[in-house]
């Protein structure tokens, strides 16, 4: 009885942390329609802070952790909000989405730049010692009590201020109703600004309250609160507060019951650390039917910047041969090392691709690639050491392995939209993670799984033109796939699903079809990508993998195959650049420099460097023409004056 | 026999009865109107025609088959096609791929082999379908806008687009959800015509909802009208407008003018 209350103290501690970190979370999601997956990195940034001015600076640590909640987090709070997603209003909301992925990317490396990625512990708030002993026996630690103290005013605090007070009349508003509040006056620009400082103070002060129990750890914090908090907000369907908050007093609860009685080790830890998404999962899924399909109708129109007029088809073509020419020349004209590079960036153009089907053509989302990519080598990899199948054909099988888990998505995808869907494929990664890719007998523990390579391509060279071939076959069918009737189908789902149905299109057969086709070339990259190093392991199909993925995609362009292989190549040449002594710093930017390419992109041009490139290619190519015409005027005068412009 | 028959079709969410057993018929080229006031339940026996939702009871039948369980989808397979109050076109497509994606999807099969593969047969059937959506480009007087996107097209267009989306997946009945709203009088009256077109030229029955009370007696063979969920009249345009009960539920009383505001809600 005393182990259980005390289990149940802890879960009601961690429990209000994440409730209140929760709360923070609907609250700017409600106020700006923004759902925030980069929280956790910004509770992850903020606590480094207050880490440097307790610890380095010798601050005393509540003077600090005042000036992080009040001072900092504010501060970043708005920053955000009136540079990246007031921008980002009247963007479909998966942009928005992958915003705030870009943003987890973006301050999780600016952790690793700055603080180098070291695990640091972070000095409590409260005084070591038992406050005082329940009727049962069981002890309070005074940490424990002011940790829930904290907690609890903290959340009452935003309750009356929402209740009593003018701003929160506002608040509560916008809330209801974003645009008839800006009608009626109230200027939703400041409410949501006030409404992003809010929350990441929330996610501020959720860092410096857990990361005394649980050690600041850049691996561990982020992923850590994404499940626990948007599980809590998803338990409490984003709808109110109050449910956000008690869904995460819920999930701590459950937690610390899981992790006191089940044990921790094993497959039932692996359930124990899935549990939160599998919450997720089943939440979303049994969600009611208004909310999953919120932004079913919502139009998927992309705003990025014109491209005023295209090169001719010939040229376009010509440059498109020329390129992927002087591609097939790499191996001769540069080093072994520069040939295995592009070859990494053929495969991540490969695994590119499989999210420009889903998002590029069909307005869909996936941030479950790592868990095809995973399911796709680690079934190849058996094949060939289990089954002794040849590699050619295990690796078909691999990727084939990998669809029926797409098809089930997909057949989700036909009940749940937009964010919710972000939410149901991020936990799908998760969840395939601990599950699977954690058991040492699928991924071969500590040393990892041999795979090898497929006869005739060990070396350099030859796997070059494996990865060349297949990344041209992938595209091609990609470009095959858009523009012919499969494409225009997809087209006319992510446009109007309802007026897809209306000609007699099934939504699920397509649906499940192309997460079918996504979940296949993502797996086949996958299997390519373990080529590399001709072996896979626990830490090679990470979830936060899938969401780095996306970051990358976003910077190339992710609403066509040319993007793809832009932003494939990119990161690929990236990783062999960093390789040189003199550019080694590289390695540390990159989270950085992708998260904040991404996020920029998203507001600048949503094409991505691509849709640059095309620019760069129409200007060019006007140019070109006014030259051509003004010579030719010059030679021998139009008939007609005018001509078209 | 009926194109369409809805039988005693009743529809309920929660406590609320939006159509209490309501039977509507549409004979085979028939051009039939659906009337009521504002919240008189037109539209959603409307969507459960058109299988966007399931009545509570009662019976849906098209060609005498039972379809009241139907998906929308399967629904649109067997002639029903239709358009929407607020429109639902396919925005980031051109006008010329919107009408191409509706005469793919009702005459030719998927083939993702010969799709990516870019087969042949995926060209000839393009040939084929193009045509048909080029000839309705042509019948809908939007050849000017064949490349645009359809997003960009005014209102009326657009409600001409979406009309002739819908005729391209070769219906044997158009449900239509008042198509003249966001339309002036002019753009109404031509919007007219060409129904009229749709109901004789091409032989499709016609089901329409309709504010416009001018559009209503210029093309509707005959009327349904419903207020309240219930059906209260039915008969030629002429008998309607005479309709005592239909001038209570429209005008509230009959000689009273200032009645006639609290009536609209």
């Amino acid at each position: 009885m005393q182990i259980f209350i005390r289990t149940l103290i802890l879960g009601i501690v961690s429990g209000s942390v994440y409730a209140l970190a929760s709360t923070g979370l609907v609250l700017t999601y409600k106020t700006s329609g923004v759902l925030n997956f980069g929280y956790g990195a910004l509770a992850l940034f903020t606590t480094y802070i207050h880490w440097t001015l307790a610890v380095n600076a010798g601050l005393p640590v509540w003077l600090s952790a005042l000036i992080v909640v009040f001072i900092v987090a504010p501060i970043l709070g708005v920053i955000l909000d009136t540079q990246l997603f007031r921008p980002l209003e009247g963007q479909p909301q998966i942009i928005s989405v992958i915003a705030t992925v870009g943003l987890f990317v973006l301050f999780r490396g600016i952790a690793q730049l700055i603080w180098k990625g070291a695990t640091e512990s972070v000095p409590s708030l409260f005084p070591a010692g038992v406050a005082f002993h329940l009727p049962g026996g069981a002890a309070v630690a005074k940490d424990d009590l002011g940790v829930l103290i904290v907690a609890v005013v903290a959340a009452l605090g935003l309750g009356a201020m929402l209740r009593w007070t003018r701003i929160g009349v506002a608040f509560r508003a916008v809330v209801s109703n974003r645009s008839v509040a800006g009608l009626m006056g109230i200027n939703t620009g400041y409410v949501s600004g006030l409404a992003w400082a809010l929350g990441t103070s929330f996610a501020a002060l959720m860092g410096i309250l857990l990361a005394p129990k649980l050690l600041l750890d850049p691996n561990l914090l982020p992923p850590f609160i994404i499940a626990f908090v948007l599980g809590a907000a998803v338990v409490g369907y984003m709808r109110s507060l109050p449910l956000a908050y008690a869904g995460g007093i819920f999930i701590g609860i459950a937690q610390a019951i899981f992790v006191q009685y089940i044990r921790s080790q094993g497959f039932w830890g692996r359930i124990s650390d899935s549990l939160p998404f599998l919450m997720i999962t089943l939440a979303v899924i049994f969600a009611p039917r208004a909310l999953r399909q919120a932004g079913a109708g919502a139009s998927f129109i992309v705003h990025s910047r014109e491209v005023m007029q295209r090169a001719s088809r010939n040229t376009r073509g010509l440059v498109t041969v020329l390129f992927f020419g002087f591609l097939a020349l790499v191996p001769i004209l540069f080093s072994g090392s520069w040939t295995a590079a592009v070859y990494q960036g053929f495969v991540y153009a490969i695994i590119f691709i499989s999210l420009v089907i889903l998002t590029g053509y069909s307005g869909q989302i996936s941030f479950g690639q790592t868990a095809f990519m995973g399911i796709a080598a680690f079934t190849t990899a058996h094949l060939v050491q289990g089954a002794h199948l040849p590699m050619w054909i295990a690796m078909v099988l691999g990727p084939l392995a990998a669809v029926p888990a797409g098809n089930i998505i997909g057949f989700i995808a036909v009940r749940v939209h937009g964010l919710y869907l972000a939410l149901m494929t991020l936990a799908f990664a998760f969840m395939a993670d601990s599950l699977f890719f954690q058991n040492p007998t699928i991924s071969g523990g500590e040393g990892g799984i041999h795979i090898g390579r497929p006869a005739g391509f060990h070396g350099p060279t030859s796997l070059f033109y494996l990865g060349f071939m297949f990344l041209i076959a992938f595209a091609l069918i990609a470009v095959n796939l858009r523009t012919g009737r499969t494409g225009r189908v997809l087209a006319s789902m992510r446009d109007s699903e309802t007026g897809s149905r209306s000609l007699g299109i099934s939504v699920t057969k397509y649906k499940v079809l192309i997460f079918g086709l996504s979940a296949f070339i993502a797996g086949m990259g996958g299997v390519l990508l373990s080529f590399v190093l001709e072996q896979a392991g626990n830490r090679s199909f990470i979830p936060f993998l899938s969401l780095f993925f996306m970051a990358v995609a976003v910077v190339g362009g992710i609403f066509g195959v040319g993007g793809a292989i832009v932003g494939g190549l990119l990161y690929g040449i990236y990783g062999q650049l960093s390789g040189y002594q003199l550019l080694s710093w590289l390695n540390n930017w990159q989270l950085v420099l992708f998260g904040l390419g991404c996020t920029l992109a998203l507001v600048q041009n949503p094409e991505g460097m691509f849709g640059e490139l095309r620019r760069a290619g129409a200007a060019i190519t006007r140019l070109y023409e006014r030259r051509t015409r003004r010579s030719r005027t010059r030679s021998e005068p139009l008939p007609v004056a005018g001509g078209q412009e | 026999m009926s194109t369409l028959l809805a039988q005693s079709v009743t529809i309920r969410f929660g406590g609320l009865t939006a159509v209490d057993d309501a039977t509507v018929e549409v004979p085979e080229g028939g051009f039939i109107g659906l009337i009521g006031p504002n919240g008189a339940g037109k539209t959603t026996l409307f969507n459960a025609i058109g299988g966007f939702l399931t009545p509570t009871r009662g019976r849906i039948t098209l060609d005498g088959r039972d379809i009241t369980g139907m998906p929308a989808a399967a629904r649109a397979r067997l002639g029903i096609g239709r358009t929407f109050q607020k429109l639902e076109l396919f925005g980031r497509m051109s006008v010329f791929d919107n009408l191409m994606v509706a005469a793919e999807s009702a005459e030719s099969r998927l083939d993702i082999v010969s799709d990516i593969l870019s087969l042949p047969r995926r060209h000839s059937e393009e040939a084929r379908c193009g045509r048909i959506a080029e000839e309705m480009l042509r019948t809908l007087d939007l050849e000017w806008a064949r490349d645009r996107r359809a997003a960009d097209l005014p209102v009326g267009h657009a409600r001409l687009l979406e009309l002739g989306r819908a005729l391209c997946t070769k219906p044997k009945l158009m449900l239509l959800d008042e198509p003249s709203s966001g339309l002036d009088s002019d753009e109404t009256a031509d919007f007219g015509k060409m129904l009229k077109r749709v109901n004789e030229d091409m032989g499709i029955s016609i089901l329409l909802v309709e504010h416009d009370m001018d559009l209503v007696m210029d093309v509707c063979k005959a009327l349904y009208v419903l207020d309240f969920g219930r059906l209260i009249a039915q008969g030629s345009p002429k008998q309607i407008v005479k309709d005592p009960a239909v001038r209570a539920a429209y005008l509230g009383e009959e000689d009273d003018e200032a009645a006639a505001a609290p009536a609209e809600r």
